[in-house]
């Protein structure tokens, strides 16, 4: 029997030969920068921001007391910082280039699209091999572009927030980013706009050593609505691979903005993501997080709550094998009276995985009415797992309330020996306990990906234990 | 003594010196606390650690006590003195929460405190009593025999502008029970008080209340280790704060076995500026399976200005435990207080009324249900 009672979704292991038209080499220096500007064919205030990005990372410091020791095995010199085919999306099907269209049939992205989505944004290392959106969308005003384009065509919208939910200097990573960052999304959905189908994202890394930087905007102008999902896979290659994005959401006032991502990178992969929503007032912000890949995950969901009466919510599932430590968990900022958030966090740590939780929910000085509730439970599967919960919870004044609850837990034998009792196997009865465990989470999860989710923990558990 | 008990012994010697090597590089390594400390970021250190650190410093080995009494019937206690090397490596020993370098300093000038070895049980409280008006750094040991059962009180009072920063070890042998109360108090403008206290269980049943009142600025640091199966060890702590004072409290229960249990549950009523910072751990180690930890801070906020953080955390190696902590931060209920209004008491009685009510839980906790205070 393997030693571990799952196995991880090997779907996103293969790989296909480099081809790559643009590569900026290793390491990241002003002439990394330039290379990447020019072959972007990017605005001098561009450039100049970039190089101002890149002289901050060089002097910040990594970080310390949150960060788990295996960030300081990560190279920075053995990263390639852009790698492309062409800086232009291809806005049919047809027309990507054989080796990346298989990588996105067999990840299985254009059935997704004809199926339920209303766009799709598939990025292929560092640039955007596929763009399209429903043309119906595009009449009512949403845009939906990489975010190269965004800067280019839309900068009078694209401008004005770049930078502002997480600036340049909010720490090492994030000036990274603004330094390399290349493809993601812009959305921008106009007044009034809701969008009853998802759009989605798919991001790939194919080649070795490969840093993608992805750089992503939604704002949802006043009552707008819409839900964006990410996917994520990489092949896993003996070096180091970096994943370090950053994803900022403005939901203006009565907004609603859903963020899915499921992660499912290799596990040579640093998942290094800053995610970061201003909810105005009235305004709605949702992080629905599941971490299944990667070998170190550093994702703390963040909502500042800027306006009166904004809701923020986090619902997060992460799953550690192994080899893998998940270190996620969620952010709440509550800087306007009345404002509420919600936290639910779910982990499950199996072998020698370990997953860790950790929050930060802050009621600032003056701020009533405020409410909070954080609840984290933790499921560990075998006697080498490993959890953690580091909560930091302040609050200001006399008008609020917030309340924490964690708690940890196995896998009870006398329910799996009911289970078994009753003519199902040790893995049928593991996954059952495994799936009950976070199933009101999972209904979260729009239809497709909790179907997808369930199908693999039932199969992680039958691979091994059956 | 036979070749074995040679060999034991000389290992036992070694590993001492192995220990203490390590407490010395930890120490040699210690930095004095400020804001960047991940366990001092609230606790305002450049307010008041650097005085702190200059009254260690600066006191000479005088005996700046205005009053050392102890209570004890039962002539357990003795008082200490620099020559006792045991005494210095226990405290050596010591475990900080990112204090290392103020205990360093504490070890090198510490002269005074008691020592308590409790052999047979007590049928009265043993009362211990460090008081200054100045600067005080005492120390405090107290060792409890198999088997037996006592209740120790101390009481540390800074009058006037006194300081105390207070070194505490209690070791608990296997079936042993006993309860420590500790009252921390002041009478003047600016008393200021630190506690650092560890707590080895060897299989007994340890009680232990922290009391603040009425200091400036206090900092607890307690760590509380369970070394055997049917260790039971509960830390409780319940403090009225008002004015512009600040208590910074930091706990750890660390777990090295399985099939032992701890509990923790601090209370803290905080009004006008005052702030209250909570930080707690529960350790499991690899293998200390059937762990029972539970960890629980609430606070109530009386007024705009008082503030709150609370950080508990779990650290779990280890299978079949149950573990859980939870941390509520809110204002008191209104209905509580109408109800009591509405009886004709004054609304402020009725605040008082209402918090005493919500600390009385953790001394009744401590003092048994029966014997309700």
């Amino acid at each position: 029997m393997d030693e571990s009672p799952f196995q991880i979704d090997t779907r996103g292991e293969f790989v296909f030969p480099e081809n790559h038209r643009f590569d900026a080499g290793y390491g990241l220096t002003e002439a990394t920068i330039d290379y990447i500007c020019d072959a972007k064919g990017e605005p001098d205030w561009v450039r100049a921001f970039r190089k101002d990005a890149l002289r901050r990372f060089h002097e910040m410091p990594m970080p310390t007391h949150w960060a788990p020791e295996g960030i300081n095995d990560l190279d920075f010199d053995k990263i390639r910082y852009y790698l492309a085919h062409g800086t232009a999306p291809y806005k049919s099907w047809e027309d990507v280039p054989d080796d990346v269209k298989r990588t996105f049939e067999r990840l299985g992205v254009p059935e997704q699209e004809r199926a339920f989505l209303a766009g799709v944004d598939a990025q292929y290392d560092s640039e955007t091999a596929y763009n399209n959106m429903r043309e119906e969308l595009s009449k009512q005003g949403v845009i939906f572009v990489n975010s190269t384009e965004g800067l280019r065509e839309y900068e009078h919208i694209f401008r004005p927030w770049f930078g502002k939910v997480i600036p340049v200097n909010d720490n090492k990573f994030s000036a990274l980013n603004h330094a390399a960052f290349s493809g993601g999304s812009f959305i921008y959905v106009p007044k009034g706009v809701k969008l009853s189908q998802p759009l989605q994202a798919y991001f790939r890394i194919n080649s070795e050593s490969m840093g993608q930087f992805e750089r992503t905007l939604i704002i949802a102008d006043e009552g707008a609505e819409l839900m964006y999902m990410e996917g994520c896979t990489a092949p896993k290659y003996d070096s180091a691979t970096l994943h370090s994005g950053v994803v900022e959401l403005v939901a203006l006032k009565g907004a609603k903005i859903q963020y899915v991502t499921v992660q499912n990178w290799a596990t040579n992969v640093y998942n290094l993501v800053i995610q970061r929503g201003l909810a105005m007032e009235d305004a709605e912000i949702r992080w629905i997080d599941c971490n299944i890949g990667s070998g170190l995950t550093m994702k703390y969901p963040a909502v500042v709550l800027q306006g009166r009466r904004a809701r923020g919510e986090v619902i997060s599932i992460s799953l550690a094998h192994s080899g893998q430590l998940q270190d996620t968990g969620a952010r709440m900022i509550h800087a306007a009276p009345e404002t509420t958030s919600n936290i639910v966090a779910k982990s499950i740590s199996i072998g020698e995985g370990r997953a860790s939780y950790r929050g930060e929910v802050n009621v600032l000085k003056g701020m009533k009415g405020c409410k909070n509730n954080t609840e984290c439970d933790a499921l560990l599967i075998n006697a080498t797992s490993r959890t953690d919960t580091y909560p930091a919870i302040s609050v200001n004044g006399n008008a609020s309330a917030v309340q924490h609850e964690a708690s940890v837990s196995q896998v009870d034998e006398e329910m799996l020996f009911y289970m078994q009792q009753r003519g199902l196997t040790r893995a049928q009865a593991m996954s059952l306990a495994v799936n009950g465990f976070i199933n009101d989470l999972v209904k979260e999860f729009p239809m497709e990906y909790s179907v997808e989710l369930r199908r693999l923990i039932d199969l992680e558990m039958e691979d091994s234990i059956g | 003594m036979s070749m074995e008990e040679a060999f034991a012994l000389a290992e036992a010697e070694a590993k001492l010196k192995a220990a203490l090597n390590e407490c010395q590089a930890r120490f040699d390594k210690a930095k004095m606390p400020d804001r960047r400390n991940e366990d001092w970021r609230f606790g305002r250190p450049h307010v008041y650690a650097k005085q702190l650190v200059d009254t260690i410093t600066a006191r000479d080995n005088h005996n700046y006590f205005e009053r050392m009494v102890i209570c004890d019937k039962g002539n357990a206690a003795t008082r200490l003195t620099r020559d006792d090397d045991d005494l210095l490596q226990t405290e050596m020993l010591m475990q900080t929460i990112g204090s290392d370098a103020l205990l360093k300093r504490h070890i090198e000038r510490f002269e005074d405190g008691y020592s308590l070895y409790i052999e047979e049980d007590t049928t009265e409280v043993i009362e211990l009593v460090y008081e200054t008006r100045s600067f005080c750094s005492p120390s405090t040991f107290i060792m409890v025999a198999p088997g037996v059962k006592a209740e120790v009180h101390i009481i540390y009072s800074c009058l006037e502008i006194g300081n105390i920063f207070a070194a505490c070890n209690i070791q608990v042998a296997a079936g042993a029970e006993l309860k420590v109360r500790v009252q921390a108090e002041s009478d003047g403008s600016d008393g200021r008080c630190m506690i650092i206290t560890n707590i080895q269980n060897m299989g007994g049943k340890v009680m232990h209340l922290t009391e603040y009142r009425g200091l400036r600025w206090a900092r607890e640091e307690t760590v509380a280790e369970l070394y055997s199966p049917g260790s039971e060890t509960k830390l409780f702590s319940a403090n009225r704060l008002v004015g512009d004072s600040v208590l910074d409290q930091h706990t750890r229960q660390i777990h090295h076995v399985g099939g032992a249990s701890s509990d923790l549950l601090y209370k803290n009523v905080v009004d006008d500026n005052a702030t209250a910072i909570f930080a707690g751990n529960i350790y499991v180690a690899p293998g200390a399976h059937n762990t029972d930890a539970y960890q629980s801070n609430r606070n109530m906020l009386l007024s705009e200005k008082a503030t709150v953080h609370s950080l508990p955390g779990l650290e779990i190696l280890a299978d079949k435990v149950r573990c859980s902590h939870g941390s509520a931060s809110a204002p008191m209920d209104d209905e509580q207080l109408f109800y009591l209004c509405s009886r004709g008491i004054s609304r402020r009685d009725a605040q008082l009324l209402v918090a005493d009510g919500f600390l009385a839980d953790v001394l009744n906790k401590f003092h048994g249900e029966s014997q309700s205070s």
